[in-house]
């Protein structure tokens, strides 16, 4: 029974669709992977920690099971693999856990050949069922490492650019007016300390004949000719 | 604005021109706070007017005030240059107390300092704008002239297309390095001098014949 619900305790076969909408008794989305092969007394110091998380996990559950929810649509498989990918990297906090399963997964299944080798990167050594994708063997398999989770977070931006790349630029022009409009031609740091804006304080016609203590300062205004100009 | 501005300075500058033969050109030392802009300016009015124009110091932003000498004649090679020299408060884009206190200055006069000093170079930009013919840009040779303040005004000065004199000055000093400076404004021609010890001053006093005439 390699998956078990973190909140009641229901186990599921590997690769088991049921468990994709969230557990089916209890609605939790917090499930704990156990290859065959592993003792059964791994689970009993993990049960605390993991019941921890299922207050909030489940609150969640909605709209990945509603994603998910066609389990019956054998075309469907790759939409549930976000989602399955998303319950065992919440498992990952079994850190102490994790690093053996991999050993111990891989000689569980005779299957798994013939998916692992279809995939190019060679990383899915592991237990894989037909009715089970490779991600989803993969999400199980093994502990994710903080570097990937970097570069995948790093790989996922770009993907997501079109509707991101549409506000930045809104974004950086009102970033720009609003630090234009902040760096003035002299900033008083503090009462003795100045930066000035060199091209602001060239550009502008008046100029500054005396600072005050307060803050506020003098300008020697242009003359008529250069008011009739404005 | 920008338009209009500009076509002010325009006949400005025409007027100028046409009284160019009457009118001294009005020649703004401009640089770093200091470089030897006073002390230069000492030494050109001492030596054709016999009178100083200000109080020259080892201590940052003592010039916070443009100050004028008028009409000093500059003779070279029989031929009479008259000019006003704006010696002009040294140009900065931070300027801080704390810089003073290292000069045993206390707090208030510092602060205060520090105050005058900002203005001066508010005044400085103004005067650059408005008000100068011509730029003496003073380099101490002895600093790296690769600064942000020296590229935006030797950038202000083009664009204005001013005649600009480039100084490395403090020759005289270990470490000094002429051909830096050079370097760094490959387009102008860059004069070596010690404004101190009056080294180089006639090839000075040449070029700005040449530049300013």
């Amino acid at each position: 029974m390699p998956h078990q619900c973190t909140s009641c305790g229901r186990t599921f076969p590997d690769g088991s669709k049921e468990m994709l909408s969230g557990c089916p008794d209890c609605g939790g989305n917090k499930f704990q992977f156990k290859p065959a092969g592993a003792t059964d007394d791994a689970p009993a110091g993990q049960t605390g920690p993991a019941a921890d998380q299922t207050g909030p996990a489940a609150d969640s559950s909605g709209s990945p099971g509603g994603a998910s929810g066609s389990p019956a649509d054998p075309a469907d498989q790759s939409r549930p693999t976000p989602d399955e990918g998303s319950a065992p990297t919440a498992d990952d906090g079994d850190a102490e856990r994790r690093p053996s399963e991999p050993a111990d997964a891989t000689p569980t299944d005779p299957e798994a050949n013939a998916d692992a080798a279809a995939e190019p990167d060679g990383t899915e050594q592991i237990a894989d069922r037909s009715d089970e994708d490779t991600a989803q063997a993969s999400a199980r398999s093994e502990v994710v490492s903080p570097d990937e989770l970097d570069r995948a977070s790093q790989d996922v931006e770009p993907s997501e650019t079109p509707p991101a790349e549409a506000e930045p630029q809104p974004g950086i022009d009102a970033l720009r007016d609003e630090l234009n409009d902040q760096f003035e031609s002299i900033r008083i740091v503090s009462p003795g300390q100045y930066e000035l804006n060199l091209m602001e304080l060239y550009d502008r016609q008046e100029y500054i004949i005396s600072l005050q203590e307060d803050g506020r300062y003098v300008i020697e205004m242009p003359d008529a000719w250069g008011i009739q100009d404005e | 604005m920008g338009l209009l501005t500009n076509l002010r300075d325009s006949i400005s500058r025409v007027t100028d021109g046409l009284f160019a033969a009457d009118e001294p050109k009005r020649i703004g030392i401009y640089g770093p706070p200091n470089a030897g802009k006073t002390t230069l300016a000492n030494r050109i009015a001492r030596d054709w007017t016999g009178d100083a124009v200000g109080p020259e110091s080892h201590i940052p932003h003592e010039t916070r005030r443009a100050r004028r000498k008028e009409d000093v004649e500059i003779e070279r090679n029989g031929r009479k240059v008259t000019i006003d020299i704006v010696d002009t408060p040294g140009v900065t884009t931070k300027v801080d107390y704390k810089e003073f206190l290292d000069h045993d200055m206390e707090k208030d006069d510092a602060v205060r300092r520090s105050r005058e000093a900002t203005e001066g170079v508010a005044e400085a930009m103004h005067w650059l704008r408005e008000d100068v013919d011509g730029v003496i840009y003073v380099l101490d040779s002895t600093t790296d002239p690769f600064t942000q303040v020296n590229t935006m005004l030797i950038g202000i000065i083009e664009s204005q297309d001013l005649p600009a004199l480039i100084l490395a000055n403090k020759t005289d000093l270990e470490g000094s390095d002429v051909q830096q400076i050079a370097n760094a404004f490959p387009q102008h021609e860059t004069i070596p001098l010690s404004a101190l010890e009056g080294d180089n001053m006639d090839e000075v006093y040449t070029k700005i014949a040449e530049y300013f005439g």
